[in-house]
C-alpha cells in the first residue's frame, strides 16, 4: 500500500518539477515539441528508476554501515554519470532505432538535477528498497507528465500573440507558474 | 585570451552573460531557494564558492586530465567542493543549512558550474579562470537575492527577516513563497529586463 | 599514443582525483563532525527545555518499541531539577501533516496527566496557513493540556474542555495531524514512562562537554 502512495506522491502531489524545482533545465529546454518531450521523459524515467535502485543499494549497503554519509553526494553523482554512460552504450548496441530517438537526450540527463535530487531525497527519507524503487518510477512519471503538459501548452502558444519581451523563456516560466498553481490543487492529498 | 581583458571576463558574468537571466542555467536553485532574501544570498555565496574553487582546480590540472574522462573528473571535483560547502554550513550555520536542505548538495548539478569548468576553466590559465568564475558567481548571487527580496516582500511582508509591514496593513501574497510564485516572479523579471533591452535596441536604431 | 591518452592513464587520473577528493572530504568531515553533532545536541536541548520549563537538566533513555519488523528505537528524555528529582518527560512525536511529516518535541508533567509544552521542530506546511502550527499562539495551547482520555480538537470555537485545542482556521489538517500524532505517541510511550517513574533507569551522567549555548527564545 505505501508503495502506491509513494508513487502517487512523487508523480502528482509532490511533483518533482512543479513542487521541488528539480529538473528545470530540461523542463524549459526540451519542452518545445510534444514528441521530443515524451522521449526525454521516457529516457529520464528509465534512468531514474535504475538510479533509485542502485543508489539505494550503495547508500544502505556501503555508506550507512561504514558511516560515510559525507560521500553520498560524490558517489551518487558518479553512479548516475556512469549509469547514463552504460545505458547509452547498451541501447546503442541492442537497439539502434531506440538509440536514435533517445540517444541525444542521455548525456543531458547527467546534469538533470531531478535524478540526483531523487537519490538524495530517497536517502533522506529512509525509504525501503521497494518504496525507493516506486519513488524512482513515480518521480520519472511525474517528470514526464510535467514535460508533456508543458510541451502541449507551448505548441499551442506558437499561435498566440505573446508580448515581444515575454517571448521565449519568460513566457515559459509564467506558464510553468500556472501549472504549478494547478498542481497545488493536489497538495495535501498525500504526505508520504 | 589576451584579446579580452580580465575586467571584461569578470563583468560578462554579471550582466551580458548572466547565468540565470540570460543563459538560463542553474534555474533549479534560482527557483527553489529564492523564497527569502537570506536563502537566496546563502545559496548564491555557496555556489560562488564552489564555482570559483572548482574552476581554479580544473584550470590547474587541465593539462593532466585526458579529454575522454574530463567530464567525470570535473564532476568529482565539483561534488567534492559542494560537500565541503555543505559540511561547513551544517557546522557553522545550522539554521541556514536547515532552510536550504537538500538544495545545497544539488549545487553539483547546477549546469552553470559545469559550464564554467568545461567551456572556460579547462581552456584558460588560473587567473582568468578565477575571474571568470567569480563574475559568474556574483551574477548568479545578485539574481537570487533580487528574486528573494521580491518574493519575501510580497510573500511574507518582510525583508531579510525584518518585518516591513504588519499583517493588518498588508495581507501577504502567500503564493509568492510557493513554487508558483517562483516561476512567475523569475519569468516577469526576465520579461522586464527583455523589455528594457528591446527599448534600448529600438533607440539605437 | 602518450600515457595520458591510454586507458591506463585515464584510470590513473580518475583514481588519483577520487582518492584526493575522498581523503580531503574525510579529513574535513572528521574536523567538523563534532561541531555538527554539538549543533544537533544544542537544538535538542533547547527544544527539551522549552517544553519542560521546570527542568534544569535531562537524561536520555533509549527504548526499543515494538516487535519484529515494527521494531523501532525511540528515546524519551527525563527532565530533572537541580536536585536530580524528575520533573517530567519529553519525547519526540512525528506524524504525517499536510505536505510532509511534522516532527515535534512534547513535554509531559510528572503526574503524566497534562502536557507542559509542545514545540514543532520540523514542518513544511503551507506558508501563511499550515505553518502557523509552529507559532506561539498555537503551540501555547498545549501548555497545561490534559491528555486523558485523549486530546481532541474543535473548529472555529474556543476549546470547551481542558483536553481540547482549537484548530487553526484554514489549516485544520495540519492542526489535526498534530493532535493525532500526539495521541498516538503518548499511547505508545506511556507504558515506558510509567515504568521509568516506578523504576528509574539509572544512567551514568555524561561528562558535560563544552558549554552549550543557553536555551533562548527563537521567536522574533
Amino acid at each position: 500500500m505505501t508503495v502506491i502512495l509513494v508513487f502517487l506522491s512523487a508523480a502528482i502531489v509532490n511533483n518533482l518539477v512543479l513542487a521541488y524545482f528539480l529538473g528545470i533545465c530540461p523542463f524549459l529546454g526540451v519542452s518545445k515539441r510534444l514528441d521530443t518531450a515524451l522521449n526525454m521523459g521516457f529516457a529520464t524515467t528509465f534512468v531514474m528508476t535504475l538510479a533509485a535502485a542502485i543508489t539505494w543499494l550503495i547508500n544502505n549497503l556501503i555508506l550507512v554501515p561504514y558511516d560515510l554519509p559525507f560521500l553520498q553526494n560524490v558517489t551518487f553523482i558518479i553512479t548516475i554519470a556512469s549509469l547514463v554512460q552504460l545505458v547509452e552504450m547498451f541501447i546503442k548496441k541492442t537497439s539502434p532505432p531506440l538509440y536514435k530517438s533517445l540517444g541525444i537526450f542521455l548525456p543531458l540527463i547527467v546534469t538533470n538535477c531531478a535524478i540526483l535530487g531523487l537519490a538524495l531525497f530517497e536517502a533522506l527519507r529512509e525509504y525501503t528498497f521497494l518504496e525507493g524503487l516506486f519513488f524512482g518510477v513515480g518521480g520519472g512519471f511525474g517528470f514526464t507528465l510535467a514535460l508533456v503538459l508543458m510541451a502541449g501548452i507551448r505548441e499551442e502558444l506558437e499561435f498566440a500573440e505573446v508580448p515581444e519581451s515575454l517571448k521565449g523563456a519568460p513566457m515559459t516560466l509564467l506558464v510553468a507558474g500556472m501549472l504549478a498553481l494547478a498542481f497545488m490543487g493536489f497538495a495535501g492529498l498525500l504526505s508520504v | 585570451m589576451a584579446s579580452r581583458s580580465l575586467y571584461s571576463e569578470f563583468t560578462k558574468g554579471i550582466w551580458k552573460e548572466n547565468p540565470v537571466i540570460i543563459l538560463l542555467l542553474g534555474m533549479c536553485p534560482a527557483l527553489a531557494v529564492s523564497n527569502s532574501a537570506v536563502n537566496g544570498l546563502a545559496m548564491g555565496l555557496a555556489s560562488t564558492f564552489v564555482v570559483v574553487s572548482a574552476s581554479s582546480i580544473v584550470s590547474i590540472i587541465r593539462r593532466l586530465v585526458p579529454a575522454q574522462v574530463r567530464i567525470p573528473t570535473y564532476i568529482v571535483i565539483i561534488a567534492g567542493f559542494v560537500t565541503l560547502a555543505d559540511l561547513f554550513l551544517k557546522a557553522y550555520f545550522p539554521a541556514v543549512a536547515k532552510s536550504l536542505g537538500p538544495y545545497v548538495p544539488l549545487i553539483v548539478v547546477n549546469c552553470m558550474i559545469m559550464g564554467r569548468a568545461e567551456f572556460f576553466a579547462s581552456k584558460h590559465t588560473l587567473l582568468p579562470a578565477i575571474v571568470d568564475a567569480f563574475g559568474t558567481g556574483i551574477g548568479f548571487t545578485w539574481v537570487l537575492v533580487v528574486v528573494g527580496v521580491v518574493r519575501e516582500i510580497l510573500g511574507s511582508g518582510s525583508i531579510f527577516n525584518v518585518m516591513l509591514m504588519s499583517e493588518d496593513v498588508f495581507t501577504p501574497w502567500v503564493v509568492m513563497i510557493l513554487p508558483a510564485g517562483a516561476f512567475i516572479s523569475l519569468g516577469l523579471m526576465i520579461g522586464i529586463i527583455n523589455y528594457f533591452k528591446n527599448l534600448k535596441a529600438e533607440r539605437a536604431k | 599514443m602518450s600515457f595520458k591518452e591510454s586507458s591506463a592513464g585515464m584510470i590513473t587520473v580518475m583514481t588519483v582525483v577520487a582518492i584526493i577528493v575522498g581523503s580531503i572530504l574525510a579529513g574535513f568531515y572528521q574536523m567538523v563532525s563534532p561541531r555538527i553533532e554539538a549543533n544537533r545536541l544544542a537544538e535538542e536541548k533547547r527544544a527539551i527545555f522549552s517544553v519542560l520549563p521546570e527542568a534544569k537538566d535531562y537524561v536520555t533513555i533509549d527504548l526499543e518499541v515494538g516487535e519484529g519488523d515494527d521494531k523501532e528505537s525511540l528515546m524519551i528524555f527525563r527532565g530533572v531539577d537541580d536536585d536530580n528529582a524528575p520533573v517530567g518527560y519529553a519525547f519526540v512525536s512525528e506524524g504525517p501533516g499536510f505536505a510532509a511529516a511534522i516532527v515535534m518535541m512534547v513535554g509531559l508533567n510528572i503526574n503524566t496527566e497534562e502536557l507542559t509544552g509542545m514545540k514543532v521542530l520540523e514542518q513544511i506546511e503551507t506558508p501563511g496557513l499550515g505553518n502557523k502550527i509552529a507559532m506561539e499562539p498555537f503551540e501555547s495551547q498545549f501548555r497545561g493540556l490534559k491528555i486523558k482520555p485523549a486530546i481532541t480538537y474543535i473548529k472555529n470555537k474556543k476549546p470547551e474542555s481542558d483536553n481540547q485545542i482549537q484548530a487553526i482556521t484554514g489549516a485544520t489538517i495540519s492542526s489535526v495531524a498534530i493532535v493525532k500524532a500526539l495521541n498516538k505517541t503518548i499511547k505508545v510511550l506511556m507504558p515506558f514512562i510509567l515504568e521509568d517513574i516506578r523504576n528509574p533507569v539509572v544512567i551514568e551522567r555524561q561528562v558535560e562537554e563544552e558549554a552549550v549555548p543557553e536555551p533562548k527564545e527563537e521567536e522574533k
